[in-house]
């Protein structure tokens, strides 16, 4: 609700000026409407981007591809000159993401939601402005002086949100396709140093055995009245916090102790399943580089 | 615009800023794709001789004791599920913990660096928090000068023989300060306003996160006292494998 009134002062100042007023008013009555319907973000013990990862139909895909291609994409996006690269591009993956992966628009609006929150918050830093004088699309009297909305200030924002909004597009069609493990691999063969692959992919085990001794714990403080109350509720999430830790610890023990007796000698090694490129993702992948590319050429010439 | 219109703005204005304590306060994160390139190289070659050490002094503990490798591996997988779990929180809203002031109190600042990179990449790709060109400016101001001050914090707090409680607390709630304040300088620097320059700037964008940050950073404190009293009580054998007993 919130985020969705944000969404559309925000918009609004963008607009202003550059749009007729009654134009601006409704674009921003409509990312305001957009956000009001999808806008909410989950919390819980389940990591849903994984699980969407997993069902994705891009899933298949060779993992080395999608992340060389995407973090290309990515550069791209934040060193593009004009916003509408980044946006077109935006559009582009959300579509193929959607459409072609087969993530429910409704679930990718909701994780759109979440960065969504930081870029209304410092658009608001970057459009606004505090000036002795009232020059500008907008000017507010404040505290004897101006708080403005000047035409490079709104310039300034579009291109910044616009590359945000394709980066994250592109992060979100790599982390809606590729699971965390297949990441890392990518990474271990880029010669990331193998402490902190090896450290990663262990983080990676120990988030679920966490998450779900977390719930445990915290169902069982709830069933005794544990988060009744402000004051409870922080001496119990402190609590639970500091149980979860003395757990974690003594299960890695017992993980040590495994280990070990199956032979470990410092090196951890995993099986991967072969997922070689395909001609339609190279062809895809190969299409938007060059595309990008391209309008970038024109764009600055 | 007319006089009517002003003053909807003006209301729609004040209603957000006094409202903003209720979206979500991962805005401590860097978002992806929101620095200039150049700011994101600057930013991770900042942190690469943090990250360097924190490599060599992780790769000597898993050579000397090789059950601290999987110690560490928990106590990453223990950050990033505090950092992704909602805590209680006075407006309402979705607060998370960092966890970076635990890390640092009880493992030191290069192991810190370097799973805090670890968890910063996890929340990027599998909760969307921060982004991967983000990545140097959020290591450094989450994984790097935060725990520093929390670190330092805590080390002279007990030289002076502060009351313990009183110690984490302030160690743990300045250290969160400190990563917010980082982070708004770390946003002014790339993108410093037209009038007043970055100074100005970094006012702007402490002012528009300081609603969430506040409350959030005594919650912090708190938590992390509750954390580490509880820990004393109940799990000193572990405590002392870790060596955070060792020096008391």
């Amino acid at each position: 609700m919130i985020v969705a009134v944000l969404a559309g002062f925000v918009m609004f100042s963008l607009c202003v000026g550059t749009l007729p007023t009654a134009a601006a008013a409704a674009l921003c009555v409509l990312v305001g409407g957009i956000l009001l319907a999808f806008g909410h973000h989950s919390h819980g013990g389940v990591l849903v981007i994984d699980v969407y990862a997993r069902r994705s139909r891009y899933f298949a895909w060779s993992p080395a591809l999608k992340t060389a291609c995407c973090v290309l994409l990515l550069l791209l996006c934040v060193a593009s000159a004009s916003p509408w690269v980044p946006l077109v591009l935006a559009l582009i993956l959300a579509l193929l993401t959607v459409c072609g992966g087969g993530i429910h628009l409704h679930d990718y609006l909701a994780l759109l939601s979440l960065p969504a929150a930081f870029l209304l918050l410092s658009g608001l830093a970057l459009l606004w402005d505090y000036a002795p004088a009232a020059d500008g699309a907008v000017a507010i009297p404040f505290w004897n002086g101006w708080l403005v909305v000047t035409a490079a200030a709104q310039v300034r924002a579009r291109l910044v949100m616009a590359r945000a909004l394709g980066a994250v597009s592109c992060l979100y069609f790599l982390s809606l396709s590729t699971t965390m493990p297949e990441i890392l691999s990518v990474l271990r063969r880029a010669h990331v140093p193998s402490v902190m692959t090896e450290l990663a992919v262990l983080i990676y085990r120990y988030l679920f055995v966490l998450l779900s001794v977390y719930q445990s714990m915290k169902d069982a403080a709830a069933s005794r009245l544990g988060y009744s109350g402000f004051a409870r509720s922080i001496r119990t999430t402190g609590s639970v916090y500091g149980n979860l830790l003395a757990t974690s610890f003594r299960r890695s023990g017992a993980c040590f102790d495994a280990m070990e007796s199956r032979c470990y000698d410092g090196e951890i090694r995993f099986l991967e399943r072969e997922k070689p490129v395909t001609l339609p993702a190279a062809l895809l992948f190969g299409g938007l580089l060059a595309g990008t590319v391209a309008c970038m050429m024109i764009g600055g010439a | 615009m007319s006089k009517q219109e002003k003053q909807a703005v003006v209301l729609s204005a004040v209603l957000s800023l006094a409202l903003c304590g209720a979206t979500s306060a991962s805005a401590m994160h860097i978002m992806e794709g929101y620095l200039p390139p150049s700011f994101c190289v600057i930013w991770g070659v900042i942190c690469l001789p943090f990250l360097v050490a924190g490599v060599f002094s992780i790769r000597r503990i898993a050579k000397e004791q090789r059950k601290a490798m999987l110690l560490l591996a928990m106590a990453g997988a223990f950050v990033f599920v505090i950092s992704s779990l909602k805590i209680p929180s006075v407006t309402g809203s979705c607060s998370h913990m960092t966890g970076t002031g635990l890390a640092a109190i009880l493992f030191g600042v290069p192991a810190t660096a370097v799973l805090g990179i670890i968890v910063l990449v996890f929340q990027a790709i599998l909760l969307a928090h921060g982004g991967l060109t983000t990545l140097g400016a959020n290591t450094f101001s989450m994984a790097i000068a935060g725990p520093l001050v929390s670190w330092g914090l805590y080390r002279a707090g007990r030289k002076l023989n502060l009351p313990k409680k009183l110690n984490v607390f302030l160690a743990a709630a300045i250290g969160d300060l400190f990563t917010y304040c980082v982070t708004s300088l770390q946003l002014a620097m790339a993108y410093p306003s037209d009038n007043g320059g970055v100074a100005a700037s970094v006012v702007e964008f402490l002012g528009v996160f300081a609603p969430t940050q506040l409350p959030l950073a005594v919650i912090e404190g708190l938590l992390t006292m509750l954390v580490i009293m509880g820990m004393e009580a109940y799990a000193m054998p572990e405590l002392r494998a870790i060596g955070y007993m060792k020096e008391v």
